[in-house]
């Protein structure tokens, strides 16, 4: 199967179980290629988001805390740089700070901007891989280099129990390319 | 707990704090158990709380049992008290509670269940946009949510009101209440030598 398709497949395998939500601006509405990733998706497990990052994925923290799977998403990596506060002094941290005690499950879907056929330029292109993967200590942060690695990486975002929440990093030129 | 516990248990601390065994910030709460403790009444136990770095009294008030909430402190943990099974959280980043709150308060809608979330937070945060997110979207939604606004005009020792030149007005439903605190915003007042 082609990367599109591979995570279509994987949002319908997370939309199966009904702990999970999806949220995020551009869930329920077009307007981003995460968007058709979740056509076939009922409104129902959908929360379309005002544009506020950082609360969208403290929002994503509390859902988690009493019991929802939420899969917050973030169209752009240079969005996600807005919820860093949430992402990296909260959800990170919070299993060290209630010493075990709270493993929010998150899964956080973001994706590098494409630069063709249009380049969109410093704030919508940007990588930041290499310094999440330093900054967060306690999320696993996974790429999504080739269509086979897609499946297994929602699946163990969902079920596994190592990390309590995942960052998975699309890359949007692979959505046609791959 | 009433407001002789309060005192004393952040007495105990500041007892073991000053003989240097805590080795991590403390802030001690005082001069607000009257009005704590008013507010603690409408607290159910199956509510939620959300706190800052200055939480001892949130935690006591809301049923956390004061030898566990001890020992966290004397291990260093005071500016970050978390239990799930007390359903309590406290972040030592200014507004960091809020948006998770907000996010309990709206999965206790979906699942149709009958607690509440009440968040604490003091006067500099209530001034933050965080805040004004969270409360629009709160109260937009129609999520059950409190907040409480605990107003000594300190953010550590910046005054709120010459920062922001002036205060902005506490909406109807929002909680209130202005005190002077009497530690200062971390340790004692003593100097410590660890």
């Amino acid at each position: 199967m082609k990367y599109k398709d591979e995570l279509i497949r994987s949002m319908d395998f997370l939309a199966k179980d009904e702990r999970t939500i999806f949220i995020g601006q551009s869930v329920k509405f077009s307007g981003n290629a995460i968007f058709n990733t979740l056509e076939s998706i009922d409104d129902s497990k959908k929360i379309e988001t005002p544009v506020f990052e950082d609360v969208q994925m403290g929002i994503s923290t509390g859902l988690a805390l009493n019991g929802f799977v939420p899969i917050t998403c973030y169209p752009r990596f240079d969005f996600l740089i807005c919820a860093s506060n949430q992402l990296v002094n909260h959800l990170d941290k919070i299993e060290y700070m209630s010493k075990g005690s709270m493993r929010p499950r998150v899964i956080i879907r973001t994706s590098i901007g494409p630069k063709t056929p249009l380049d969109g330029g410093p704030q919508h292109t940007a990588d930041y891989t290499d310094v999440f993967k330093k900054m967060l200590t306690n999320i696993n942060v996974i790429s999504l280099e080739e269509p086979e690695d897609i499946f297994p990486a929602f699946e163990e975002a969902l079920l596994g129990d190592r990390f309590h929440a995942t960052l998975i990093i699309e890359n949007g030129s692979f959505y046609n390319d791959k | 707990m009433n407001k002789k516990d309060l005192i004393d248990f952040e007495k105990r601390v500041q007892k073991v704090y000053e003989a240097g065994e805590i080795k991590a910030p403390v802030h001690l709460s005082g001069n607000n158990e009257d009005q704590l403790i008013e507010i603690f009444e409408k607290i159910d136990k199956d509510d939620w709380v959300f706190s800052s770095w200055r939480n001892h009294y949130h935690a006591l008030l809301h049923g956390f049992d004061p030898d566990k909430l001890f020992d966290l402190i004397v291990e260093g943990r005071s500016m970050g008290i978390n239990s799930l099974e007390d359903r309590f959280y406290s972040s030592s980043i200014v507004g960091g509670s809020l948006p998770i709150a907000l996010g309990v308060a709206q999965s206790i809608k979906l699942k149709k269940e009958t607690s509440k979330v009440w968040c604490f937070i003091g006067d500099m945060t209530f001034e933050t946009g965080t805040f004004h997110e969270c409360y629009k979207y709160a109260r937009n939604f129609d999520l059950p949510i409190e907040f409480v606004v605990e107003d000594n005009n300190m953010s550590t020792n910046t005054p709120t009101d010459l920062t922001w030149n002036k205060k902005s007005k506490i909406p109807n439903d929002v909680h209130f209440y202005e005190y002077e605190r009497n530690f200062p915003h971390h340790g004692t007042g003593n100097w410590v030598l660890f």
